[in-house]
This record gives structure tokens, C-alpha cells and sequence, in this order.
């Protein structure tokens, strides 16, 4: 059963919503959808699950960009109500008829909604006869119930396409003359009637089960199968173009990433130092000097890399506009094309992905993202003088830079802060795959904190890889700072727990927790790492991932996310809050990993690690990132 | 060859590429020379126009944190009427209209060009768009959910007094607390209070940060002494206002003292 239908311009003003349904939502799913969906470039998808204690929504929508209007749909998540899609559609049609900016209010849609709903619950109907894929799923509840009572109301389904009187109330008035080429909309009196009490019944969808269960004797249909199937088919189709071989112009132009150069200082062995009179001997020799990179402006030369970047868009172009003939689009370029299609953007997403490809972004996140912007784009007018390629250029730009764009605020000192006036240390938990430098960066970032009169701790919580205590009481040594360690063999969420009471004792502003790498399909060592985190409750879960990584970076923060979830004893489990990228000077630029994890995990990279001395810490440059991206 | 012969060869170069233009248009009709002058002409006083255009600072912009009211606000000065309620904004919401309240006065009325900026923080780089034209600026404030967002409300605040386009050009900034028709709703105060005091604890954690912020160049206040907000360039005004009963006459007083009729 439908839940709710509503209509909204892009701008939050609804429109229209279905008041007949006016079923009261739990919680708020489409502010939430909006805000963690559509705005997070992943309107590509198809749905999205709403979860609320006492309910379970799933949210369908399409767009209409012309007009910038978005339908969204709501219904409880067990029942898969097929028509959803075919009904949104309908709306989105006959309502565009009816809108006009100006106006706010459309009570007159009503009867057209109540129109367009039964005669997407008849097209339903006919698809699910036609279709002769039938599998049989067990535990079909509610089939009698279906059979019992949904007769009338499918039989009067396959009236619709009989000739019938035109029910057509005059509320509807524009709908009148357009009823030649509506002809699903003639109905018959009695039954659109009838059926209506039908789609009252909280059944639908069981119904509908019933129904073909008699028909075939076969087994009951499962909705979800069909859409899949449907889906996977479409999916193929979509690939085979894209398949096609490369834009040879695409790696014109690559340019040195020119980092700030810093002072190469000090030796970073210090075997001999601690050497001979073994740890007790503390090397106050070296203390460290330099500001962090974190505390400095970066400087981009943006003019140079704009001028080449419209260079290349204009390399590209050219192939396309060849084929088209000068003329024809030149003439469109000036006149501005009507409305954009898929078809039409298909060619300049496709070099946009590729593009992205060869940045290493991970190529499922291209793909997502394409799509997003695809939807975006679609339906809308082509402004005069420009080209699809660089509107599309402009929208991807926009959607690189809304995802980069922290969500929360990344100000860890005004949090250090927060915490410190209530007079408990703050902790950070590094946590990733071996070897990708945390206890490196671990250092680097209570360099950083030292910088800001923070008092720091290490906690050496690798108590797993031998020599990794030996490395961070190395690096403790070097900055000056206590650190708590416990030997190997320990567990470390109790290390952990005992580094933080001793924080709490000796007033450490932050701790900083290093932990062993894992793989993360390392089930026991992803068990352990839930069990400290649950039982310290950090401030900021830092997962440290290296920017080499390609299409991996899915597969570990995505792991790492879902297995911190399902791992965890308590029912809301802490997840990933920051993403610490380590080799950025390694890349040039090849910066997609950036993007593949922001994208992945949602949350933003609070530091970049680039380089091998402690100042080498950096906060991330999202236009510049942009800019390479799109290079 | 030195610098000065060079000049003078291009001198040359030019006087007689000047021969030759006049030579040919002396032999273009004259009606084409006027249409082409006035062509010329058109383009130019159109294009100065559009940039006067942009100069003029007559923009209002609501901005606040996503669900403090920023579009219930905007309809109802629009229209003086929320419809059938609003949902998360994707995009501003922008608009030259007569406010509603004053359609009913007598006289000629000036328009005031209002923006509703999506207060979700993915959208935040919009408002750098409309910042440079505004003649105000109203920070929506939740006044009834104000504690828990206190902190992520402060920051956007911040954020926003410390860009350049607001601080070079003074622009005025009206507090503005939103959904005071329920009970147990803060009063503008005590937001006010709340507010200067989670600034000044930013101060200093974003004061270390800065230097490596580009967005951040100005500061806020006076080192040494506790933040208020008297001690900003600009006017910061506390009101209060309720967008769901349509108790907006503070914000209208607001538009109206920087938007001269």
C-alpha cells in the first residue's frame, strides 16, 4: 500500500501531496532521503530504505529537471508494490501539463492522481500475466486471503482496455481534451468505483500474489526477482556502448603535481642514538622543529590548470561535433538545444567517466556518479552557447565539489576544545589496512596537536605486529610525548581502555590510539577492533587509507564500515567518522582515491599525509582536487 | 636592433594599415557604416547595463541551518502563506517580489530580491554566490531545537562573518529566531548569549587553523577581551519571528531598513 506521493520543487515547497492516502509518516524519511540521498549524488539508485522504530519505508523518486520538480513515493518496505515506478512516472507526465510556476496549490490533481493510480495498478496487473517467468517462493501468507476478495477488482483491471464510457470528472478540466491520447484513462463508471474500495485494502500486494498463484498454479511471483531481473537487463544494455574503446585524446595533457616545498630536515634514523644505552637513554638531541603543513596556505597556480583544462574540453568535443555536422551544431549551439536526453549526454558522460577512471577513481563510484549526474541533467535545456559536453562538465564539477565538501565540521582542535572543558580526553582511534602508514601519521598529527599547545598521548594498541611498541615509543621519544604501552600479547581494547583512565589521571588532552593493521576481510581482527571501539567510545574513528589504492578503496572502507556495524555488540554501532589519506606526494595525479572513499563512507578526509617528515600533514585542497579530477 | 627603430617600424606598420582600412571603408555604403556603429552601440550599452545590474546590492539572503525555516520564512514573505508545508531544499529558492505584507499599501513599492539559501552544508559553497550582491543577511536560528545545534549553528555563523564579502562591504546580519510561537522556545538572548559564547571558543581553535584556511581571512572580535557581537564590522541584530503563524513583521522591518523603498 501506498503510504504517501509527494510533489515538491527543488526548492522544498511541495506542492501537492496525496491527501486521501494522508497516512501520518514516522519519523521524517523524506527530509532524511533528501539530505542523505539525493543530495549526495547517489540519486542515481533506484530506492532508498527508510528506518524508523515501528516503521520501514522505501522511498522511490524521479526528477523532472526542466521544471525542477521531484516526485517522491513512500511505501512500507515488506510490500513490493510494482507499480510504483509506473506511477511516478504517469504523475510526473500528467502533472508537468499542470504546472505552472506561479501557482501553489493543485487540489484539482487529486482526481487525475486517483485516475492514474488505478490504471497503474491494472498495467501492473497485465505485466505480471504476461510475464511467463513465475518462480515459486515459500511462505506466501496471505494468499487465500488474496484469492478471497481481490476478484472484482482484477477483473476489472483488464476492463480498462475495453471501450468505456470516459470517466472524467470536471474537477480535472484539462484533462479533458487530452483523452484521446490517454487511452489507458477510459474507464467505466462502475469500476473505477469498484476498484477503488480494492486499493483501500491494505493488500495490495498479497492480492496480487493470490491472483497469480490461481492463474498458473505455479507458485507465487516474487516482485523483488522480476525487478532484479529487469534491472540486470537494462543494466547490460547500458554497458555494451560504454564498453567501447577509449578517447585517445584523454591523456593529453598531465601536468607534475607541484607540492610546497619543504626543508628536508632531519635524519629519520635514529638507530644509533637510542642504540647502545638502550631506551633509557632519551634523545633530547633532535627535538623537532618546522610548522606542520597543516598550518600553511597552499598556493595553486588554478590559471594554468584552467587554460589547459578548457584546452582539453575542447579536444574532446571535436570528434563528437564532426559527427553531427558543422552546421546542424553549430545552429544548436547558438539556439540552445530543447531538452537534453539520455542519448545525448551518453557521449560526454562517457569521456567525464573515463576521465575519472584514469584518475583512479574506483570504477563503480564513476559509474554512480555519471548516473547521478545523468539524472540531474536530463530533461533540462541546453542554455544557448554551450556545449552538452561542458554542461556536463559543469555538473560534475558541482557534484565533485558537493561531495568533497565536509558534512560535519572538521575543526579537531575545536573539538579537542569541547572535550577538554569537560575534562576528558579526547580520542582518536587510527584503524586500517597494513601498511598504510598509521602509525606514521599517527605521529605526524600529534606533531600537529603539539603545535597547538594540546598535550598529547600515543597508546600503543598494536600489540599484534612485532616492533610496532618499539616504533611509536620511538616516535614518543622524538616529539616529547608520554606514551602508554602494555608489551604484546595484551588485548588492545583494554590497553586502549587503561591508556585513556591514565589520560584522564595525568590530564592528556587527546589520546591517540594506534591499532593494528587488518585486512578487513580479517574476521577475527575486525571482531577485535569493534570490541575496542565499543568499549572505548572514541571521539573520532580515523580510518587511514593510502591513496595509491584504486578500485580496493570500496572494498576496505566499505568492508571496514559494515563490519565495524555488524561486528559491534551494541545496537548503534560507532562507524567511520574521518578519513586520514596517507602517499598523497606518491600519486601525481591520480587523486580518485580521495574521491572513491568520500564517496563510500561519506565522511569527509580531515588530513592528507604527504611526505615522510612530521610536518607532512595537509589538509585536503577540494578545488584543487576538483580540478585535477577533471583535468 | 634597439627598442626605438622597433617602435618606429611599427608605427609605420600601423599608419599604413590605417590608410588602407580608411581607403576601404570609404567604400562601404554608408548606411552599413550606421548599422554596424549601431550594433556597436546596442551591445555595449546592453552589456554595461547588465553589469550595473549586478552591482547594485538590493539582495536579501536567508540562510541558517538545514530545518531552522528558511523557505517557510521565504513563502511566507512571498506569498504570506506556507502552502502545504516545505521539505529539505536542494536548490535556493530566489525571487523579486513586493512583500506580501506591503501589497496592500498604497504607493509604488520597490521589489526586494529575495534568496533562500539550502541550509544543508553540501550546499554551503552556493551562498559565496549571492554574498557579494547582498544588501543583508538573516540568519535563520531554531529556536525551539536550539541547544543540540547550537555548536554546528555558531560555526555557520562564524563561517559567515568572517568572509570577505561580508566583512569589506559591512553587510548587515539579522539574528533571527525562527519558531518562537511554541512554549519552549529560547529567547533571542539567551541565542544570543549562546551564540557569543560558542564564537569565542571557536576563536581560538580556528585562529590556529587559519593561517592554513584560505576561506577564513578575517577575525572576529577583539583578542583579549570576551566576544560580543557589538565588537563585529558590521550590524548584528537579534529578532525574533515565527514562519508557521506567519509573525514575520521584525524580518520585514529588517528587509525594509536595508532595502530602501
Amino acid at each position: 500500500m501506498l503510504e504517501q506521493l509527494l510533489i515538491f520543487t527543488r526548492g522544498g515547497l511541495i506542492l501537492w501531496t496525496c491527501n486521501e492516502l494522508g497516512n501520518a509518516l514516522k519519523g521524517s524519511p523524506i527530509d532524511t532521503l533528501i539530505r542523505s540521498c539525493l543530495l549526495e549524488e547517489r540519486s542515481g539508485a533506484a530506492s532508498y530504505n527508510y528506518d524508523v522504530p515501528g516503521a520501514s519505508y522505501t522511498l522511490k523518486w524521479t526528477f523532472h529537471n526542466e521544471l525542477g520538480l521531484v516526485f517522491v513515493a513512500v511505501y512500507q518496505r515488506i510490500l513490493h508494490l510494482l507499480y510504483v515506478e509506473d506511477l511516478l512516472a504517469m504523475v510526473k507526465r500528467e502533472f508537468s501539463q499542470v504546472y505552472d510556476p506561479k501557482r501553489t496549490v493543485y487540489n484539482d490533481f487529486d482526481e487525475t492522481f486517483r485516475q492514474l493510480k488505478v490504471e497503474a495498478l491494472a498495467r501492473a496487473e497485465d505485466l505480471k500475466k504476461s510475464n511467463p517467468v513465475v518462480r515459486p517462493v515459500g511462505g506466501n501468507n496471505g494468499k487465500k486471503q488474496g484469492q478471497g476478495n481481490n476478484k472484482s477488482g482484477l477483473e476489472g483491471g483488464n476492463k480498462t482496455k475495453s471501450e468505456g464510457g470516459l470517466k472524467d470528472d470536471g474537477s480535472a478540466d484539462g484533462n479533458n481534451n487530452k483523452g484521446d491520447d490517454n487511452k489507458g484513462r477510459k474507464l467505466e463508471n462502475g469500476y473505477s468505483n469498484g476498484n477503488f474500495v480494492v486499493t483501500k485494502d491494505s493488500n495490495v500486494d498479497s492480492n496480487v500474489n493470490g491472483r497469480v498463484n490461481a492463474s498458473s498454479g505455479n507458485g507465487a511471483f516474487d516482485v523483488n526477482k522480476l525487478q532484479k531481473l529487469r534491472s540486470k537487463g537494462s543494466k547490460k544494455t547500458d554497458i555494451v556502448p560504454k564498453a567501447s574503446k577509449a578517447d585517445p585524446n584523454k591523456k593529453a595533457t598531465k601536468k607534475n603535481r607541484v607540492w610546497d616545498d619543504t626543508p628536508v630536515e632531519k635524519k629519520l634514523d635514529f638507530t644509533d642514538n637510542a642504540g647502545e644505552d638502550g631506551d633509557r637513554k632519551i634523545d633530547f638531541v633532535a627535538p623537532v622543529q618546522g610548522e606542520s603543513m597543516m598550518d600553511k596556505e597552499e598556493i595553486i597556480s588554478s590559471e594554468s590548470e584552467d587554460e589547459e583544462e578548457e584546452d582539453d574540453v575542447g579536444k574532446k568535443n571535436k570528434p563528437s561535433a564532426k559527427n553531427k555536422g558543422w552546421f546542424s551544431s553549430m545552429f544548436q549551439s547558438i539556439a540552445g538545444k530543447a531538452n537534453l536526453e539520455k542519448s545525448d549526454l551518453e557521449p560526454a558522460l562517457k569521456a567525464l567517466k573515463d576521465r575519472l577512471m584514469t584518475k583512479n577513481v574506483a570504477e563503480e563510484i564513476a559509474e554512480k556518479l555519471c548516473e547521478s549526474v545523468a539524472a540531474s541533467l536530463e530533461g533540462k535545456k541546453l542554455a544557448s552557447f554551450t556545449r552538452i559536453s561542458s554542461t556536463a562538465h559543469a555538473a560534475m564539477e558541482e557534484a565533485l565539489v558537493r561531495i568533497l565538501t565536509p558534512k560535519r565540521s572538521i575543526d579537531i582542535l575545536r573539538d579537542v576544545h569541547a572535550s577538554k572543558e569537560q575534562r576528558k580526553p579526547y580520542v582518536v582511534v587510527f584503524v586500517g589496512v597494513n601498511g598504510v602508514g598509521k602509525s606514521t601519521n599517527l605521529a605526524k598529527v600529534a606533531y600537529w596537536l603539539l603545535q597547538h599547545n594540546v598535550s598529547v598521548m600515543m597508546a600503543a594498541c598494536d600489540t599484534f605486529r612485532s616492533g610496532a611498541v618499539e616504533q611509536l615509543r620511538t616516535h614518543a621519544r622524538r616529539l616529547q610525548i608520554p606514551i602508554f604501552e602494555k608489551g604484546y600479547e595484551k588485548d588492545p581494547a583494554v590497553v586502549a581502555k587503561e591508556a585513556i583512565q591514565e589520560a584522564t589521571r595525568n590530564g592528556s588532552d587527546v589520546v591517540l590510539v594506534d591499532t593494528a593493521g587488518r585486512m578487513q576481510d580479517n574476521e577475527p581482527l575486525m571482531r577485535a577492533l569493534s570490541k575496542l571501539i565499543y568499549l572505548n567510545n572514541p571521539d573520532l574513528v580515523l580510518f587511514v587509507g593510502e591513496a595509491l589504492v584504486g578500485n580496493d578503496a570500496v572494498d576496505q572502507l566499505s568492508k571496514f564500515n559494515q563490519k565495524l556495524g555488524d561486528l559491534s555488540p551494541s545496537s548503534n554501532p560507532r562507524l567511520i567518522d574521518g578519513i586520514l589519506l596517507t602517499k598523497f606526494d606518491t600519486i601525481d595525479d591520480k587523486v580518485g582515491a580521495a574521491l572513491s572513499m568520500v564517496y563510500i563512507s561519506g565522511s569527509p578526509v580531515m588530513f592528507v599525509g604527504c611526505g615522510q617528515s612530521y610536518t607532512d600533514l595537509k589538509k585536503l585542497n577540494v578545488k584543487s582536487i576538483v580540478k585535477t579530477l577533471l583535468k | 636592433m634597439d627598442p626605438i627603430e622597433q617602435f618606429e617600424e611599427w608605427k609605420e606598420q600601423a599608419s599604413h594599415l590605417w590608410r588602407v582600412a580608411m581607403d576601404h571603408l570609404r567604400h562601404v555604403p554608408p548606411t552599413q557604416l550606421y548599422a554596424a556603429a549601431a550594433i556597436v552601440v546596442f551591445t555595449t550599452v546592453l552589456l554595461l547595463s547588465r553589469l550595473l545590474k549586478r552591482a547594485k546590492a538590493n539582495t536579501i539572503v536567508l540562510t541558517g541551518l538545514s530545518g531552522s525555516g528558511k523557505s517557510v520564512l521565504f513563502y511566507q514573505l512571498r506569498d504570506g502563506s506556507t502552502h502545504q508545508g516545505t521539505v529539505t531544499s536542494m536548490e535556493p529558492n530566489e525571487g523579486t517580489f513586493v512583500l506580501h505584507g506591503e501589497t496592500t499599501k498604497k504607493g509604488k513599492i520597490k521589489a526586494v530580491h529575495i534568496v533562500d539559501v539550502p541550509g544543508h552544508s553540501r550546499l554551503r559553497p552556493k551562498l559565496d554566490e549571492y554574498l557579494p550582491q547582498a544588501a543583508g543577511v538573516v540568519f535563520v536560528v531554531d529556536a525551539l531545537d536550539f541547544l543540540p545545534n547550537c555548536r554546528a549553528a555558531s560555526e555557520y555563523l562564524y563561517d559567515l562573518l568572517t568572509k570577505g564579502s561580508v566583512v569589506k562591504k559591512k553587510v548587515p546580519l539579522l539574528i533571527l529566531c525562527n519558531k518562537t510561537d511554541k512554549v519552549t522556545a529560547h529567547t533571542k538572548e539567551f541565542i544570543r548569549r549562546q551564540m557569543e559564547k560558542e564564537i569565542d571558543k571557536l576563536r581560538t581553535s580556528r585562529s590556529a587553523i587559519s593561517e592554513a584556511d584560505i576561506t577564513n581571512e578575517f577575525t572576529l572580535g577583539v583578542p583579549g577581551e570576551p566576544f560580543t557581537f557589538t565588537q563585529c564590522s558590521n550590524k548584528v541584530t537579534t529578532a525574533e519571528a515565527s514562519g508557521l503563524t506567519g509573525e514575520i513583521s521584525q524580518l520585514e522591518e529588517f528587509i525594509r531598513e536595508h532595502v530602501k523603498p
